[in-house]
């Protein structure tokens, strides 16, 4: 693969865990998500992937989970769903391969970590802080808590910050918590995530959807509901970044429907230090090998010499530590 | 070189090209025949049962959002190109057959598998489903080429929907069977093919799920220990193309696998349906 470097000036550089010893330094601010990337390695061959800023592993659940029946996938107007299922080889498996082979690599790895219990998220995290070849782990919390009926983690603050601190106590490796829109509080997740030990918060996650099949009056997902990404998301996932970056002092990574520089500045602006681009790698794998340069040079033409200078540029609260601030408009001035 | 060079810096992966379309002949049905360019790299790599991912939208919409998977039914080398044989069924499938000759296409490939043909095979056996004939049609040109023996059976609704024989080169036995009778045996293609499973050292089907399920009773029958082996042609629903968001798998005996790299084709007797 040829490496085609960066053609403007600006310093592209971010830390995505400034409190951390262990650091975690991207040398841009463009990652893959979980989920869209596989492990790296199915990507190698199509894009440069030693160029990205991170990637992020496909989520890792403590057994080894054959995954949904088909269909897992079905478009929606300029998105789509998805219920894979979380089919992965389990966190044992897991690292018997991946670790390694990440180790020979300069792109740092995340890894993404799924359970259905708080014991099994630090399990994972013990077993991961021990591994060679891993930059950070990603906590995603858009799962069932069987001991609490299956509600979701990611939409209570609190079952959310106790998968946490249980992660934050096991493992000195950077922890990113990755929020799921469900919430009915976002802001709220965020801040507790952040008082529990993260050293940054991603969002967001897919929102749960569904599709029917009107001719067999039958659900077009196998698992009836599924994942909302892609384009249609983009303006939700803008917002939740733009709010929960000015309730935490903690780095932000967004996500939502990213397809083209204009769209990862909008997160840029709102107050993400970095993004991941998921649905859009499907659509245009090349895309964000393309980003790095474009912002490169979109950073020269408007005079920033380093990146930094424009994350939460058009957040008014932008680290503010005051989640009412925004939370008032949002009630308000819809 | 150069121009590889110029096509990872403008797109950021060598695996993607833009190309034209070249031209469009009705062929079957509704169905046309598509022809692109495509680089000389990609056409001299490619391998039958190969699929690309195509765009089926205009530059800067994002709807609809995902690529469609088309097998190639043909490869040229003079001028460097491919053709697609498109049935418009939904959105994409659609768009794409709407496509007129000048018009600029992104392409994604070649992806998956391929056929294989097996070194001491010397009778193939092809089963083609409706718009299932694209890849068997390419397999069809690199087997005759070698001098191996095709008998090629396809099945389809009505005699429009039928592949025309003049598109099949040299000495291939061609048998046809619709479902109205209009042409060739009145019923299902596998209700025929069975006719030819002695005969053939290997057999390969493309076509839809509900063709597997009945080819499952005819090899039950047909076969002796499993012999001739079947390798079929599998349609999923697709978003990555490279094994990544497994939202294409297929049930096999070795666990759910992804179609788009470790597919499309497979050993019929490892597919669970
Ligand atoms: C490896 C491979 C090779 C292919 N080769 C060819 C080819 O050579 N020629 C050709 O014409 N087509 C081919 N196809 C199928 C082609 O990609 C489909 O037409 C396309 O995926 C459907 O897209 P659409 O835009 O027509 O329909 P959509 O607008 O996506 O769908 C219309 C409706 O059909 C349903 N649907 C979509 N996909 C499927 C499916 N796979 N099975 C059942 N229902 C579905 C949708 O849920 C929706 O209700 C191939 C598919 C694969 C996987
Ligand atoms: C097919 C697919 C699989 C995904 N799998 C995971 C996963 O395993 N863990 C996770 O945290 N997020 C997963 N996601 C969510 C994405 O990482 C991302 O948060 C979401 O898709 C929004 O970004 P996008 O619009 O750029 O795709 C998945 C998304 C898709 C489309
Ligand atoms: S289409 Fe993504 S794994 Fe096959």
């Amino acid at each position: 693969m040829t490496a085609v470097t960066s053609h403007g000036t600006a310093d592209l550089a971010v830390d995505l865990a400034p409190h951390n010893p262990r650091e975690l330094l991207l040398r841009n601010p463009f990652m893959a998500a979980s989920g869209c990337f596989g492990y790296g390695e199915e990507y190698a061959g199509v894009i440069d992937i030693q160029r990205l800023g991170a990637f992020v592993s496909k989520g890792i659940t403590p057994e080894r989970r054959a995954g949904n029946a088909m269909p897992r996938i079905v478009e929606t107007p300029a998105g789509m769903l998805n219920a894979i299922g979380l089919q992965n080889p389990g966190i044992h498996g897991f690292v018997k391969k991946y670790p390694t082979l990440w180790d020979s690599w300069a792109v740092p790895a995340i890894v993404n970590i799924s359970a259905e219990a708080v014991d099994d998220y630090a399990m994972m995290a013990a077993m991961l802080d021990e591994q060679p070849g891993i930059a950070a782990i990603e906590i995603n919390v858009s799962c069932p808590n069987i001991s609490r009926g299956g509600y979701c983690f990611g939409w209570d603050a609190e079952m959310s910050a106790e998968v946490t601190r249980a992660v934050r106590g096991v493992t000195t490796l950077p922890i990113i918590v990755k929020l799921s829109p469900g919430a009915s509080d976002i802001v709220s997740v965020a801040i507790a995530v952040e008082a529990a030990g993260a050293d940054a918060i991603s969002l967001i996650n897919t929102l749960v959807g569904m599709a029917i099949d009107v001719r067999r009056r039958r659900p077009l997902l196998a698992n009836e509901t599924g994942g909302v990404s892609g384009p249609a998301i983009k303006p939700i996932a803008v917002r939740m970044v733009y709010q929960v970056a000015s309730a935490v002092r903690i780095p932000v990574v967004g996500m939502g429907g990213i397809m083209s520089l204009n769209d990862a500045l909008e997160f840029f602006l709102a107050g993400a230090s970095a993004v991941q681009i998921g649905t859009g790698i499907f659509v245009d794998p090349g895309l964000p090998i393309r980003l790095i340069d474009e912002l490169s040079q979109w950073l020269d033409e408007e005079g920033f010499s380093s990146f930094n200078q424009i994350v939460g540029l058009a957040n008014v609260g932008f680290r503010s530590g005051d989640p009412h601030l925004f939370r008032f408009r949002e009630a308000s001035g819809l | 070189m150069r121009r590889q060079l110029a096509q990872v810096e403008t797109t950021g992966t060598s695996r993607e090209f833009e190309s034209q379309v070249l031209a469009v002949d009705h062929t079957m049905g509704d169905a046309i025949l598509l022809t692109v360019s495509a680089p000389t790299t990609v056409v001299q790599r490619l391998n039958s049962g190969q699929f690309f991912n195509v765009s089926c939208r205009f530059p800067g919409s994002f709807d609809p959002l995902l690529r469609r998977p088309y097998s190639v039914y043909r490869a040229h080398q003079q001028p460097s190109s491919l053709t697609f044989l498109v049935r418009p069924f939904g959105r994409g499938s659609a768009w794409l057959a709407g496509r007129t000759p000048g018009e600029r296409l992104e392409i994604l490939g070649p992806l998956g598998n391929s056929f294989v043909i097996p070194p001491r095979a010397q009778r193939l056996l092809m089963l083609a489903g409706g718009v299932g004939v694209a890849p068997l049609v390419m397999l069809s040109d690199v087997a005759v080429a070698r001098g191996l023996d095709v008998v090629f059976v396809m099945g389809a609704a009505d005699a429009a929907g039928l592949l025309p024989a003049s598109e099949l080169r040299g000495p291939v036995e061609y048998v046809v069977a619709t479902d109205d009778g209009s042409r060739g045996h009145h019923g299902l293609a596998t209700e025929i093919v069975g006719d030819y499973v002695h005969w053939a050292d290997q057999i390969y089907a493309c076509g839809p799920e509900p063709m597997y399920r009945t080819l499952r009773t005819v090899a039950d029958t047909h076969r002796i220990n499993k012999k001739p082996g079947v390798q079929i042609s599998v349609e999923r629903g697709m978003a990555c193309g490279f094994g990544a968001c497994l939202g294409c798998v297929v049930e096999t005996r070795r666990g759910m696998i992804a179609s788009c790299v470790d597919g499309p084709v497979f050993d019929f007797d490892e597919v669970v349906f």
